[in-house]
């Protein structure tokens, strides 16, 4: 007998009544203002949010809030001020420590600030090793809460996805907040 | 006396260091009342969440199925193993036919569990650990303290005095924003030499087959962005039904362990990148027996997420390294019992029944409860402490008589003109330094009401 | 009303005054209380320590002493819990008629529930801390855990609101275990006096003169903190302010 069938057959005799799946017997909470929980929630967690002025383009935006960036990574037709375009990068490691990533996201949850990205690059590597990382989305794509998010189609066709919900962070020493433990210092989701 | 109450006794003693590690994990709890304060539907969550878990472990052999079927139709590798010998076994397998040198990981229980890192150093793969807090205790060769916060138990000026000697960082600097990002640096070779990187998994969806992975530093995701080969290691009980699971358990995770809304990265591995491989192993070791002992199969529902250990005033006050089984506070007590009671019994008395671990619980575990069960079951395990044992039977004989108790009180009473030294000694338990014992009164109740009916 | 008072081993030792408080309080508010003689022990000492198999004995003395009173009241909140929850276990011979875990109540919860008294001419002019026992709030509901989310109520804040002259307050970390815990206090007596200090200091903090509860034995562990530190504080039980005369 292999591993699995032990450990199926010891389960099998763990005398355990069968338990019904549970139905959602109640109302989640709803948002009065989606977008400004969103925003309030994204920004509680360290991380920035912009809405989009009308006639803004991408490139605006990221000129006034990384003035300083010098590589920039993205995909996006829109970001003309894009210096690497990272699918035609070969090794995942070149994207390290690029000062910005400008990527897309497919939607935001407003109870945690979060951003659902279904990677739709080459290299996950950019989302985690960029300095900065930007994320686009769709300004009136909020859910309320986690359990409309899980159910979009989004979060149902990908191989690899992640909800973010602001810049990488740690509190390991004493208990103390830092920014930018290896992930990115800066996360900021733009609403378009 | 109990290993922990020995092991708390020096803890005790640095009343300052005591004093921090209650307060710093009690704020913890307290950020963590505020999350729930938040969702007014917090307690329908709760019973969501365990309704859910008790449902798939009543069927978890089919969840498990389900989930190797779809995770393999998405392109992943899943195996089996019984026990933490061939979890081992099979993790350097796997890193063996990959010709792998250099691991990265972040936390996981399980690989504690299982002594996986020792059992990997020992074959020659250097193991890295990702996670800030894990890597601090790695570097100063010692276990981690809390499951979700490792390095609790330490202070700034001791990983300054560590990342000196092991990152040249400046002396005498304990800022953690400074420490935090020279680790950032150092680890930062770390990641992009790796040719394996391996995670644990907080929820294996059966129906998609998708692994969810949660952390806040992002290592995880870091990780798995160079290697090729990602394996992935679980306990069967990590297993849920669905996304809509998924969404009830991400609600309540962080906000309970953390205090957050939701961990900065929660991540779904779905099918390998083009040229990646991702290998999960379920890992039973224990899990199966345990769901057949009806009394403690609810630890099966455990989501890991410490809030257990931060409202726990024991804990709170004894630190981690005071419980003998590695992971320590309410859930160490019981996981450590059904590990092995005969090995772990030394910790059942870390707990005054307070009953706020039960409270606190996103998947509503009957820990206190079952913390009592266990301390019934120790007499018939033949572990029950001999001298609390005499005690107890000589307090039942004296209350099994109402002779014997009141007489006992005037003796009691009489022994109380005895001077404070010899009352208040090693062998009068009561009297620890800083309580006073309680005095007799000179009439009992039972005594007043007699004689005040007799009028 | 016919009330069968039930004073713990503990009270019946060191505490009488809290035992006759319950006596004339139950009076008070019109019951008609008696006090079955020669009560030792409830048997929750043993319980906790992890003999509860040992009590059995106790329990069925409990039964037997209180099987006529339709109420069985008494001022320690861990005790009626034990009772309640524990018996059933021990004495499951007995289903057939009401045991007397189904009639027990801790004596505030009597008081709240049951008799309601709209007013009790009480007067106590001192600020009191709250403590607010595990066994109170968690098992027994005297008020809302913190962990919850539960509307806050509090019975015993509902009560001392019928005490004249009274400031009520409550501790930071309202619920927090004083570190008492039976069995518990003896085998970790370092962590168990370390708790106690801080929740003593905590009361303290509130500038209350009193610290006040539904459970002697909390409030007993508490005193021998005091009494040693010479603290500027002490403890007193609930039914005292209750029956304090205005």
């Amino acid at each position: 007998m292999n591993s699995k069938e032990k450990i199926l057959k010891r389960l099998a005799g763990d005398g355990m009544e069968p338990r019904p799946r549970p139905e959602m017997d109640f109302v989640p909470q709803r948002f009065a203002d989606r977008e400004q929980t969103f925003v309030e929630r994204l920004e509680a967690g360290g991380g920035c949010a912009v809405r989009m002025e009308a006639g803004e383009t991408l490139d605006e935006v990221i000129r006034r809030l990384y003035p300083e960036a010098k590589s920039i990574a993205s995909t996006m037709e829109e970001v003309t001020s894009a210096t690497i375009n990272p699918d035609r990068v070969e090794d995942p490691r070149q994207l390290v420590d690029v000062d910005l990533g400008v990527v897309r996201g497919s939607f935001g949850v407003a109870e945690n600030g979060a951003v659902w990205i279904a990677q739709d690059i080459r290299h996950k590597a950019l989302y985690f090793g960029a300095t900065a990382l930007m994320i686009v989305i769709p300004r009136e794509a909020i859910v309320d809460t986690m359990h409309e998010a899980v159910v979009r189609p989004e979060v149902d066709d990908f191989g690899y996805g992640c909800f973010v919900s602001g810049p990488s962070k740690t509190a390991d020493i004493e208990q103390a907040l830092v920014f930018g433990a290896h992930g990115p210092m800066s996360v900021t989701v733009v609403l378009r | 006396m109990s290993t922990h109450s020995k092991a708390a006794k020096r803890f005790v003693a640095d009343a300052e260091r005591l004093a921090w590690h209650d307060q710093a994990l009690y704020a913890v709890r307290e950020k963590r009342d505020r999350m729930m304060a938040t969702v007014p539907e917090w307690e329908d969550l709760r019973r969501m969440a365990s309704e859910i878990k008790l449902h798939t472990l009543s069927r978890l052999g089919d969840y498990l199925c389900e989930f190797e079927r779809n995770a393999t139709a998405n392109g992943m590798q899943v195996h089996w193993a019984a026990d933490a010998a061939e979890m081992n076994e099979t993790v350097w397998e796997l890193i063996r036919r990959h010709g792998g040198r250099r691991l990265i990981k972040s936390k996981s229980m399980l690989a504690e569990e299982c002594g996986m890192t020792p059992y990997l150093e020992a074959r020659g793969v250097e193991t890295v650990e990702s996670d800030l807090g894990e890597r601090i205790m790695q570097l100063l060769h010692m276990p981690p303290s809390h499951i979700v916060l490792p390095a609790i138990a330490v202070r700034r000026e001791e990983v300054g005095a560590l990342f000196e000697r092991e990152m040249g960082t400046e002396p005498g600097n304990s800022d953690p924003t400074y420490l935090t990002h020279a680790a950032r640096r150092a680890l930062r070779p770390k990641f992009l030499e790796a040719d394996v990187s391996m995670t644990g998994v907080n929820f294996a969806v059966a129906s998609t087959g998708a692994l969810a992975v949660c952390t806040n530093e992002g290592n995880a995701d870091m990780g798995t962005s160079f290697a090729n080969l990602h394996i992935a290691i679980m306990g069967i009980e990590k297993v849920i039904p669905d996304m809509e699971a998924l969404g009830v358990f991400t609600r309540l995770l962080a906000r309970s362990g953390t205090g957050q809304p939701v961990t900065t990265y929660t991540s779904l591995y779905r099918r390998p990148a083009p040229g990646c491989e991702i290998h999960v192993i379920l890992v039973d070791n224990g899990r199966s027996e345990w769901l057949a002992d009806e009394a403690h199969r609810n630890m099966l529902k455990c989501l890991r997420c410490g809030a257990c250990m931060n409202t726990c005033p024991v804990y709170r006050r004894s630190g981690g390294y005071s419980y003998s089984y590695f992971i320590p506070g309410p859930l160490g007590i019981n996981l450590g019992m059904l590990r092995s009671p005969k090995r772990y019994h030394g910790n059942v008395s870390a707990c005054s029944l307070c009953y706020s671990c039960s409270n606190v619980c996103p998947a509503m575990i009957d820990l206190g409860e079952q913390i009592y069960e266990w301390r019934q079951r120790l007499d018939r395990l033949g572990l029950a402490d001999p001298m609390k044992k005499a005690a107890v039977k000589g307090m039942d004989f004296v209350m099994g008589g109402r002779r014997r108790f009141y007489g006992g009180i005037a003796l009691g009473r009489l022994a109380e003109k005895l001077p404070r030294a010899v009352l208040e000694n090693g062998l009068n338990p009561w009297s620890a330094p800083g309580r006073a014992m309680p005095p007799f009164a000179p009439r009992s109740f039972n005594a007043w009401w007699k004689k005040e009916m007799k009028k | 009303m016919k009330v069968g008072l039930f004073i713990p081993c503990y009270i019946n030792a060191v505490y009488p005054e809290v035992g006759r408080a319950s006596y004339e309080l139950l009076q008070r508010v019109g019951c008609e209380v008696d006090y079955p003689l020669d009560q030792t022990c409830c048997g929750q000492p043993m319980a906790n320590a992890g003999f509860e198999k040992d009590a059995r004995a106790l329990a069925e003395h409990m039964n037997e002493l209180f099987a006529r009173y339709d109420y069985v009241v008494g001022p320690s909140a861990s005790c009626v819990v034990f009772v309640r929850e524990g018996y059933p276990r021990l004495l499951p011979d007995y289903r057939e008629h009401a045991c007397v875990d189904a009639r027990i109540w801790e004596i505030c919860e009597f008081l709240h529930d049951v008799v309601r008294p709209a007013r009790l001419d009480a007067r106590f002019p001192h600020r009191v801390s709250l403590h607010n026992s595990c066994h109170g709030v968690r098992h027994m509901g005297l008020s809302s855990p913190s962990e919850r989310q539960i509307p806050y109520q509090s019975k015993l804040r509902d009560l001392l609101s019928l005490v004249e002259g009274i400031d009520v307050v409550e501790p930071e970390r309202r619920d927090e275990c004083c570190g008492f815990g039976g069995m518990f206090s003896v085998e970790e007596n370092a962590v168990s006096v370390a708790m106690g200090r801080a929740k003593v200091g905590r009361h303290m903090d509130t500038g209350a003169e009193y610290i006040t509860g539904a459970d002697a034995s909390c409030l007993m562990h508490m005193q021998g903190i005091i009494t040693r530190e010479k603290l500027p504080i002490r403890t007193i039980h609930m039914v005292e302010i209750l029956n304090s005369r205005s």
